[in-house]
């Protein structure tokens, strides 16, 4: 496998089929002496913003301290050991609903949308 | 049975997301200034058209992506963010143009200035994607969408010389208004070559739950539907070419130009339906673009996302088209010349397709997606032309713009 061509920027499921996003980065491991391991991947604006560059990066990740507190400061993670399936989309064992990743969907949803008669 | 009842279907629908305030506006601009000369745009921008369609509806079938999807996946965000951006402002203009379409035909309607109807247009096309089902929208709209057969039933009743009609397929050199006569044709690629309708093609195949079973009624509707199209949108600029020269209008700069179209073939008649088919085009383009623009940012960032789902299911994708809806209305309430857009937006948009339509090269020959159903030597010759096309257009429109544009 390919880890950029095969993994990178795929769509990501959870175990309800629940569209979580796509592996915007991977997170590797390095080991002395042995070649490096995926441990994990991640999501969210934070890590799309630090492929454009560090410094891009850094004001995402100021930006969304500011928006959505000091818990939001660092990209959302998923392990790489709950992944359940590699095809055209990559699934992982986890329900979304126990993350933080659709927080801002539900904030939207919370205090804009749903408020919206008929949504 | 089915299947026949489903090709036609799709086929209406199609001609209702083809024929929108651009082909309208460029084909009866052509028709006046050009006589039958500019034909040939038209047809060349629908065959173009209906080899990206088909390529859209195969891939969204086979491999249940959608093209923004694959260009997302199989390029990488950093490739990825230039065609969306681009497609996302291309929208926009359009997506604003159209709701001018639908004012100005309000304003012809009521005589109430075009400016006031903007945000009313664009609340309304909002509550139909709030409330509405992917079906209701796609063939609600289409079908109140065939009254622009009118233009067709108009053409052929004016008797023009077939001949002339025929010659003008085939390209030939202006003989006046150089500038203009390549400006007019840029512009006619532009509006029927629209990023918007095959990428939007490929999310209503995942929306109508398409499998390999509909690779034959996609080629079909592919071929029919944009087939359709092309043809209402020659039969404008027939109408124009026979009825608004010989009124002495051969410059078409201001809407209230058009409506004097039908009116010789139709009498009072042929106002009512110049002012339908205006806004029911149009308003069909709003809907279709305004969902597209949820749809690009939805499936490139890897959302969820559906029409037929609450918008609160999905509040990032409901989200985003209600503010594409109601930015894309602040120009035309602010007094913007819709008819100025909508020419700038075509021209435009031919400049933006080597963006949207490189990728297609790769994902329609790539076997993971699409496996055995690749492109063959005909389809990736198309699809070549096309990019050769779309830079040439780049590369043209903007001292184009300024020389020959109205």
């Amino acid at each position: 496998m390919k880890l950029l061509r095969d993994l990178l920027d795929k769509q990501v499921v959870d175990r309800e089929q629940v569209k979580v996003g796509k592996v915007d980065g991977l997170v590797a491991q390095l080991r002395p002496g042995k070649p490096p391991r995926i441990i994990a991947i991640e999501l969210g604006s934070i890590t799309l913003a630090r492929r454009l560059g560090a410094r891009p990066g850094r004001w995402m990740a100021r930006l969304a301290v500011k928006l959505g507190g000091t818990q939001h400061g660092e990209p959302h993670r998923i392990a790489w050991r709950k992944v359940k399936d590699i095809g055209i989309d990559i699934e992982f064992d986890i329900d979304v609903r126990e993350t933080s990743i659709f927080a801002w969907q539900d904030w939207l949803r919370d205090h804009i949308i749903g408020r919206i008669p008929g949504a | 049975m089915k299947k026949l009842l489903e090709i036609s279907l799709g086929v209406v629908t199609s001609v209702g997301g083809f024929l929108e305030v651009g082909s309208m506006a460029t084909a009866a601009q052509a028709g006046a200034m050009f006589g039958f000369q500019l034909i040939w745009a038209v047809v060349l921008g629908t065959v173009c058209i209906i080899f990206l369609v088909e390529m859209s509806g195969r891939f969204a079938a086979v491999s249940h992506h959608t093209i923004s999807d694959g260009i997302r996946e199989r390029f990488g965000f950093n490739v990825f963010l230039w065609p969306l951006l681009a497609a996302l402002l291309v929208n926009f203009l359009v997506l604003s143009a159209e709701i001018g379409g639908v004012a100005i035909a309000l304003e012809l309607a009521t005589g109430i200035g075009f400016q006031w109807w903007a945000l009313p247009v664009a609340l309304l096309a909002w509550l139909l994607l709030w409330k509405g089902t992917f079906g209701v929208i796609e063939k609600g709209v289409s079908f109140l969408g065939l009254v622009t057969l009118c233009f067709v039933v108009g053409a052929v009743m004016l008797r023009p010389d077939w001949t002339a009609v025929a010659r003008g397929a085939v390209p030939s050199l202006p003989v006046h208004d150089a500038a203009n006569y390549w400006f007019m044709a840029v512009s006619i690629l532009g509006a029927s070559i629209s990023p918007y309708l095959f990428m939007f093609y490929s999310s209503g195949a995942i929306e109508d739950r398409w499998d390999k079973s509909y690779l034959g009624a996609n080629r079909a509707i592919a071929g029919l539907g944009m087939t359709f199209g092309g043809t209402i949108s020659i039969g404008v600029l027939i109408v124009a070419a026979l009825v608004l020269a010989t009124h002495g209008v051969t410059q078409v700069d201001d809407y209230h130009q058009l409506p004097l179209m039908l009116i010789p073939i139709f009498g009072f008649w042929g106002f009512v339906l110049f002012v339908a088919s205006l806004a029911i085009a149009c308003f069909g383009a709003a809907l279709e673009v305004g969902l597209q623009q949820a749809y690009l940012v939805a499936q490139g960032f890897g959302w969820n996302w559906g029409e037929d789902r609450k918008p609160r299911d999905d509040p990032g994708f409901s989200a985003t088209y209600t503010i594409s809806l109601l930015l894309a209305a602040i120009p035309i309430a602010l007094g913007l010349d819709p008819l100025r857009l909508t020419i700038f937006s075509m021209a435009l948009t031919a400049a933006s397709l080597p963006l949207t339509v490189v990728p297609f090269l790769f994902l329609l020959n790539d076997k993971r997606y699409v496996g055995e159903h690749r492109n063959g030597i005909l389809s990736n010759a198309a699809v070549i032309f096309i990019i050769a096309l779309g830079f040439v257009l780049a590369v043209v429109t903007i001292p184009l713009q300024i020389f020959g544009g109205t």
